[in-house]
């Protein structure tokens, strides 16, 4: 069996995650790491070069499903991603605890001059400078959307790569920028995150999206296995592993060794 | 919903992991058995498998160019037309249909490999001197025989010059595969990217051009070992 995973550090420790709890299960699994974008890495899987591969419910419903609106639930997220994927010979065990969203962040400094809780609060800063990643100006929950949903009409954007808005924020060359809620950066501390009141950034938790005859030939202990792995990714947890790949420096497969050893599953 | 997962100790950076210094030795050591040296192993299968089939292809190619003249032009422009194709775009556009896969990335390195190849045993064949073939001929040497025990052996520097050139660009040509499989020492630098970190950049490159390095001094070596006349006959 063949697993996939996408090109960058969460992906990287869930497919190790999977393949060491499914080696250890008693399957023969191969891991292919570092695949290309969303979708790249459904290409791959529809066309059978893999077998499974984690994926983000709203990520689906995004830029697979191409929906225009997202669900106002995790649960509501899942069941429509799902159901999307259904209808293409495919099927997702259940979710991860964890979610992996965008999030609105600013300085805490900032936050309390200006009064600011929520991302419509942004509004009580005056002109804002914002920094966004290339690839999230338009799209349902991009940039663009984004400051049209919550009435933000004096703001500024500067379009900077993922990773670099953190240094951004510090140095005062942005005020408040989108980040992912597991970037290890985010957990060293030092920015608050303000409250998405309308639901805009929909909601990311992790499911492995199978192929059905896959889920068939593979028997119960398969689903079982991954199951109880993505039962164990709380926020907390995947926000420490993808410190420990990002900041200390370990390899993806020392980090799931680790983790699954901590939780009796090796 | 479960219990809360246990989250084991991962511990701390170095200070020079955690500054992202130019070079940590501590970490390169501490992550040689599982980083380095298994990119490396891969590299060095990527690269033999391509150069071995690569050879043999081309080989097979100057040899029938050599007996049968009219082959060569079709066989030196259809090698050089894949010479010019970026080995990038090469894999690109064979994922669709060879996958993710160790064949995707052969295909496009052994395409990449014969022109060079081709060349320089071609040249190797032609360039050996007419009163040799025909002291051979004289001798009641079939046309195979002479190939085998004249041809050949006088052509090999020629082709270990061809060998090792296509050996030095395979090497570095299959850091570029790490777009297509994770494996190789380009693996290790392109996944450096995603959140810089120079020990693994440079170790890995440091890594391909010692690679490089000895292959070509190897490939010197085994090509004197080949042509020991070539020795004697300067010596003399």
């Amino acid at each position: 069996m063949v697993i996939g995973a996408k090109e960058f550090t969460e992906q990287w420790i869930i497919g190790e995650l999977y393949k060491q709890a499914l080696t250890k299960a008693g399957y023969n699994v191969e891991l292919k790491s570092n695949i290309g974008s969303t979708t790249v890495i459904d290409g791959a899987l529809t066309s059978g070069q893999i077998d499974l591969y984690p994926e983000y419910t709203g990520v689906i419903l995004q830029v697979l499903a191409r929906s225009r609106t997202m669900p106002h639930s995790a649960a509501e997220t899942f069941r429509a991603a799902k159901a999307y994927e259904e209808t293409r010979g495919l099927t997702m065990l259940p979710p991860t605890p964890f979610q992996n969203r965008d999030a609105v962040a600013v300085k805490p400094a900032f936050a309390k001059k200006h009064g600011l809780r929520t991302i419509s609060d942004l509004k009580k800063a005056g002109h804002v400078v914002f920094a966004e990643y290339p690839d999230n100006m338009e799209g349902a929950l991009g940039y663009r959307e984004m400051v049209k949903a919550y009435g933000l009409r004096n703001t500024e954007v500067k379009t900077l790569n993922i990773g670099l808005q953190y240094s951004a924020l510090d140095h005062g060359q942005v005020n408040a920028a989108d980040v992912f809620t597991t970037d290890p950066q985010l957990a060293r501390g030092g920015y608050t995150l303000l409250d998405d009141t309308k639901g805009y950034y929909g909601f990311q938790n992790v499911a492995p999206v199978v192929r059905k005859g896959v889920q068939e030939k593979q028997g119960p202990e398969f689903a079982r296995t991954l199951n109880k792995v993505d039962a164990l990714l709380t926020d907390q947890a995947v926000r420490e592993m993808n410190r420990a790949v990002d900041t200390v420096r370990l390899a993806p497969s020392e980090v799931a060794a680790k983790f699954l050893k901590a939780n009796d599953i090796s | 919903m479960s219990a809360a997962p246990v989250i084991p100790d991962y511990g701390s950076p170095s200070a020079c992991v955690a500054n992202n210094s130019t070079f940590c030795m501590d970490w390169f050591t501490a992550h040689w058995s599982n980083l380095f040296w298994p990119a490396l192993v891969q590299h060095i299968e990527l690269t033999v498998i391509a150069v071995v089939a690569g050879f043999v292809i081309a080989f097979l190619m100057a040899v029938l160019a050599h007996f049968q003249g009219w082959f060569a032009m079709p066989a030196s422009a259809l090698s050089s037309f894949l010479y010019t194709v970026p080995p990038l775009a090469l894999f690109q556009l064979l994922v669709p249909v060879t996958g993710f896969s160790v064949l995707t990335v052969e295909i496009a390195l052994i395409a990449y490999s014969l022109y060079l190849l081709f060349t320089t045993i071609l040249t190797g064949l032609r360039e050996v001197p007419e009163d040799a073939v025909r002291a051979a001929r004289g001798m009641g040497l079939t046309r195979r025989q002479i190939l085998f025990k004249v041809e050949l052996p006088m052509s090999l520097p020629s082709l270990v010059s061809g060998l090792r050139v296509t050996t030095v660009m395979t090497i570095g040509t299959v850091a570029i595969a790490a777009y297509v499989i994770d494996s190789g020492l380009g693996s290790l630098i392109l996944k450096a990217l995603q959140s810089p970190f120079n020990t693994q950049f440079i170790g890995a490159g440091a890594l391909a051009v010692i690679l490089a390095l000895a292959a070509d001094g190897l490939l010197v070596l085994a090509g004197r070992l080949l042509t020991p006349w070539a020795r004697s006959r300067k010596a003399a």
